[in-house]
């Protein structure tokens, strides 16, 4: 008998290799090598085409994109400044990241690469709005839609369309939604406010850019996230609900002692999986604003995009990448943290 | 259950057909060698008129056939044709002839991409070519890339409604308009009734190549430049100092103040008559005088101080030197040189004919001709090439980049700064593009 | 009958309705706008935008810009490419994926917590993250018809997604939780891991495949990105970069829209017509994930 045993597991690991090979070569091929050749590229001056052979340059991408430096100043005179800023050699490289203003002068916090800086905001912010609002929406509209009311199938199913219509399309959709002069936002906000409010520059003006992509981005994926808290809301026994309503709690207080409770861990994944997603913003980006103006639109995968890709810079564009799967990795970590911490209240 | 297998039996019977299955069908017959290129994919027209023209050559001669692939995007930043040739050239994958956007050619040219081409052309073909096409394919001494035409950049307007404004019309460079006289028309026509606004600037192109292209000629017309043309290693004080702060100065000066929009809805804003004076490029020329006629009338470059200054170079053809026949590549490229196969485009896209014996036989270009602004600009040096360095792809990504903000309100200073440190962040990068 | 507000429950409910149609106007403006719009010619798209009311609604109804688009672009060429990378990338991906899970759930296997682990950490790499090296990579590999590069092929657009960590964690969160006792009486009988992997667990575990089925399709179906970088002719380039190149090319909006209601249709079709399977499979993603 611990014969037959053995040839059977002999039998099984056999054909678990087999099985297993396809899949794995294919992920060690097209995830884990391309992982290690970012990570070591990172670490050179690589480039897409040139004829000057690559050179080994240790931390020098990370220190460019990363270097901060700070800069006193009595008076706020942009001469001055700018002098100091393109003749002093140790600042040499540097631009103005923002400035402080204090009651001795104003200091100035330069970086020497503010675009990446910028990027890395630009995506924090992003993500900032994007986690609550969309993730908030999404809760409403599954809770709205969760009842039975005559036509949910319809509002769900309205909800849900935009989650299966491409990026690339929509944003050029939303490009023409948003000119403005002839966008029929503008046109309808005009209307709307009997012309106090017009021509707001949406994909022109610094101050609207960002949120005129944060705006086309939870169009889009809010009724991805509503069906994930549905199918959570629906998962939650009826007996709770049941219990409760003998003992009289009102619609709110059905909410905040059982619904809540009941979806976290459905809220887990919904703000852990929102949050990678919004990390990897990109395609409407590059579609609408190509990270203007004055980069208030580009995030970090598409000035990694640019840099590595367009600009032909592997070594730094790898560098931004690794960074970008640092934070990644940390968000990663945060979720397994959470739900680990979850199963032992259990 | 049985149709749901069936189907997937023969999706994937599908899928791997497809996936192991070669490149394109076409095979040249008896013997003759078969020349890839790739065309950036122009207007419609100007693709069929391509096709033609290879049609015309494979049925001219037996021992090559020219199989052309178009790669859309065309000249648009980020779009793909130039990110297509980079990936194909480290591949070692580039077709035989390929055309590449006149100021990029220096970076393949320095990277050992292309053919020479001196030792195929005859002296008759070079003593004919507009020497602004030599200038431009040349690159340390040698030719890498001929165009079958050069461009022309101009202002286009309305002759009636620059009447009713009172304007005067330049007929020629001697008497292009200058700063105060440009400034005035643009009052004067934004004040019509029904012109929405004066000068339409073609922004629906985006920022990319375009701005660089139609609006660096302003920074030199106010005297300053992209990049220091003696030694192409720095910019600074020149893209950033004071003569290019003033062009950037007007240029934002006339869309904070409405002359010009930053975002106009399509590419028809001129043609719908809501922009009085269009900034244009040959290949819109057609288009517009479909639409207004006689009406239409193209007007040189304005004079800011330091001279009328107008744009040049356009798509040029180039022999790859991964190509296992240039001496069929040539002779393709002689066969589209000749004075009616480059006609044939040139009247479909309205780009100036690159060969004086074909610009003798064009009405549209020759004395009298609508577009002759184009020729006399490229003849009497108005024209001012790209700078000719490797670094270029860094240059105009730089000055467009700058060029996008500050048209939107950034300041002009700080974005001109910001580009020149970018320009040296590249040189740097490359240890100063030395001669390979 | 009132509550202690004062209010009807009549109230509410026609209350929740107003409210749910202002979302369902949100979210659903930009397509009937989109798809409106397509049937209009160029000027009566701007005029209509002037009174708003009408540019929502079917004033006009010309196939010009449909003409126009198919005359353009090669559409079907773009919707075959399209259509043939995702069946392709999903089908092999099926194969892959479940055949990995199942030797991990099922099997004997010593480094099963060593795979295991390793592809929950491969799930967490974007291909934002390897994107360019990878473009490298593919840049230089080499294939059975003795090309050298993977570059505008349909094989590069198939092979970098087929196996997909996340979905082999679906087909193992399944897996796992079939009884045992099924594959042992089948050892018993002789039978070979394959057979019980084909005839036995395959035939149990058709929602799961739903699910990473609609998943990948979904996000195959409208990659970006990459696409962007690896293709560069019409013959392998899938509808997304059609589309954005017409837009780079040519500035009217009658013919783009036209573009991206074709693009737009055949998902819409699939999810009105299976709508239910869409929702439930990104659920029982959710619940797993």
């Amino acid at each position: 008998m611990r014969r037959k045993t053995h040839s059977l597991q002999a039998n099984q690991r056999t054909y678990a290799w087999l099985m297993g090979l396809p899949g794995i070569v294919m992920l060690i091929t097209f995830v884990v090598l391309p992982l290690l050749l970012g990570a070591f590229w990172s670490l050179t001056n690589k480039r897409l085409i040139s004829p000057v052979p690559t050179q080994f340059v240790g931390f020098e991408n990370y220190r460019n994109l990363l270097s901060i430096k700070t800069l006193q100043v009595e008076q706020d005179n942009p001469e001055k400044i700018r002098e100091i800023l393109r003749n002093d050699s140790e600042y040499r490289g540097y631009r103005e990241l923002f400035r402080m203003k204090g009651p001795h002068g104003t200091r100035l916090v330069l970086a020497s690469d503010v675009v990446f800086l910028k990027s890395l905001r630009n995506t924090i912010i992003f993500v900032l709005f994007i986690v609550p609002g969309q993730g908030g929406a999404a809760l409403i509209l599954a809770l709205l839609v969760n009842r039975k009311i005559r036509g949910r199938n319809f509002y769900r199913a309205t909800y849900f369309a935009p989650v299966v219509t491409s990026m690339a399309v929509i944003a050029i959709v939303w490009s023409f939604l948003y000119n403005p002069s002839q966008g029929v936002i503008n046109v309808l906000l005009k209307k709307m406010t009997f012309g106090k409010v017009s021509d707001i520059g949406w994909l022109v003006d610094v101050r609207y850019a960002l949120p005129a992509i944060i705006i086309v981005s939870a169009w889009q994926a809010t009724g991805f996230q509503m069906v994930i808290f549905l199918a959570g809301l629906q998962n939650i026994p009826v007996h709770l609900y049941e219990q409760a309503g003998i003992d009289g709690a009102g619609e709110f207080q059905r909410f905040r002692y059982i619904t809540f409770p009941q979806l976290r861990n459905t809220t887990i994944f919904v703000v852990i999986s929102t949050t990678i997603l919004a990390f990897r913003v990109f395609t409407q980006i590059d579609v609408m604003t190509h990270g203007g103006p004055e980069n208030s639109t580009s995030s970090v995968v598409y000035y990694a995009v640019e840099q590595g890709f367009r600009q032909q810079r592997i070594g730094y564009g790898s560098a931004i990448t690794m960074i970008f799967f640092v934070f990644v990795l940390g968000v990663a970590l945060l979720q397994n943290f959470l739900l680990k911490s979850e199963k032992a209240i259990d | 259950m049985k149709t749901v297998k069936l189907v997937v039996v023969m999706l994937t019977a599908l899928a791997i057909c497809g996936v192991f299955a070669g490149g394109s069908g076409e095979t040249p017959a008896d013997g003759a060698k078969e020349l890839h290129l790739w065309f950036h994919g122009g207007t419609a027209d100007e693709t069929e008129a391509m096709r033609d023209q290879i049609k015309r050559f494979n049925d001219s001669q037996d021992g090559y056939v020219v199989v052309m692939t178009e790669i859309p995007g065309g000249a648009v930043a980020g779009s793909g044709y130039n990110d297509s040739v980079n990936a194909a050239a480290v591949a070692g994958d580039l077709p035989d002839i390929l055309d590449l956007d006149g100021p990029n050619l220096y970076n393949y040219a320095w990277a050992g991409y292309l053919e020479g081409l001196d030792g195929y052309m005859s002296e008759q073909l070079r003593s004919e070519l507009l020497p602004s096409l030599i200038d431009q394919g040349t690159y340390r001494g040698k030719i890498y890339a001929i165009g079958q035409y050069d461009s022309g950049l101009s202002l286009v307007g309305r002759v009636s409604l620059l009447k009713k404004a009172g304007v005067r019309i330049p007929r020629s460079i001697d008497d292009a308009w200058d700063l105060d006289e440009f400034v005035a028309a643009l009052k004067a026509l934004q004040a019509l009734p029904e012109v929405e606004y004066a000068l339409d600037c073609k922004m629906n192109y985006g920022a990319g190549e375009w701005m660089t292209y139609a609006f660096s000629p302003v920074l030199q017309s106010f005297g300053g430049d992209l990049i220091d043309r003696d030694t192409y290693q720095s910019a600074e004080n020149i893209l950033n100092g004071p003569k290019s702060v003033k062009a950037m100065n007007f240029l934002q000066w006339i869309f904070e103040n409405g002359y010009s929009v930053v975002s106009p809805p399509d590419d028809n804003e001129f043609v719908n008559g809501k922009a009085a004076l269009g900034w244009m490029g040959h290949w819109v020329w057609k288009g517009y005088h479909d639409k207004f006629g006689d009406d239409v009338v193209a007007i040189p470059m304005p004079d800011f101080g330091s001279g009328a200054v107008t744009g040049m170079g356009s798509w040029a053809w180039a022999v790859s030197s991964q190509s296992k026949h240039p001496e069929g590549a040539w002779k393709f490229l002689e066969y589209i040189l000749q004075p009616e196969e480059i006609l044939a485009i040139t009247d479909i896209n309205g780009a100036v004919p690159g060969r004086s014996t074909a610009l003798e036989k064009s009405t549209l270009f020759g004395n009298g001709g609508d577009l002759n602004i184009f020729v006399q600009q490229l003849q009497k040096g108005v024209a001012v090439p790209r700078p000719k360095t490797p670094g270029y792809p860094a240059i105009t990504t730089a000055f467009y980049t700058a060029m996008d903000n500050i048209i939107k309100g950034s300041d002009i200073q700080s974005e001109l700064d910001a580009a020149v440190d970018a320009i040296a962040d590249d040189i740097r990068q490359n240890n100063g593009y030395p001669v390979q | 009958m009132t509550d202690r507000l004062g209010f009807k429950p009549h109230f509410y409910r026609i209350a929740s309705h107003a409210v749910m149609i202002l979302f369902a106007l949100y979210f659903i403006f930009p397509l009937v706008f989109m798809i409106v719009s397509s049937f209009k010619s160029e000027q009566r798209i701007f005029s209509d935008l002037k009174t708003i009311v009408f540019a929502f609604l079917p004033t006009e109804f010309t196939f010009e810009n449909y003409a126009y688009v198919f005359h353009r672009v090669p559409f079907w060429r773009f919707f075959f490419n399209s259509v043939f990378v995702t069946a392709s990338t999903v089908i092999l991906g099926l194969f892959i994926n479940s055949m990995l899970a199942f030797s991990l759930a099922r099997l004997y296997w010593p480094v099963k917590k060593i795979v295991l682990s390793f592809i929950i950490a491969v799930a967490i790499v974007p291909l934002e993250t390897i994107a360019v090296p990878m473009l490298v990579l593919v840049n230089h590999l080499p294939w059975f018809d003795g090309s050298v590069s993977w570059l505008d092929t349909y094989r590069v657009q198939i092979f970098p997604f087929a196996a997909e960590a996340f979905s082999t964690f679906l087909f193992y969160q399944l897996f796992i939780g079939i009884p045992k006792e099924i594959d042992e009486s089948c050892y018993v009988d002789g039978v070979k891991p394959f057979r019980i992997y084909w005839n036995v667990t395959l035939p149990l575990s058709k929602p799961v495949f739903a699910t990473v089925t609609i998943l990948q399709s979904l996000a195959i179906w409208n990659s970006y990105l990459w696409p962007l970088m690896v293709t560069r002719t019409e013959s392998v380039r899938p509808l997304p970069i059609g589309i954005t190149a017409l837009y780079v090319l040519n500035m009217r909006w009658g013919h783009i829209l036209a573009f991206a209601s074709l693009i737009t249709f055949p998902m819409l079709i699939l999810f009105v017509l299976f709508q239910r399977w869409f929702v439930q499979s990104i659920a029982s993603a959710g619940l797993k994930g």
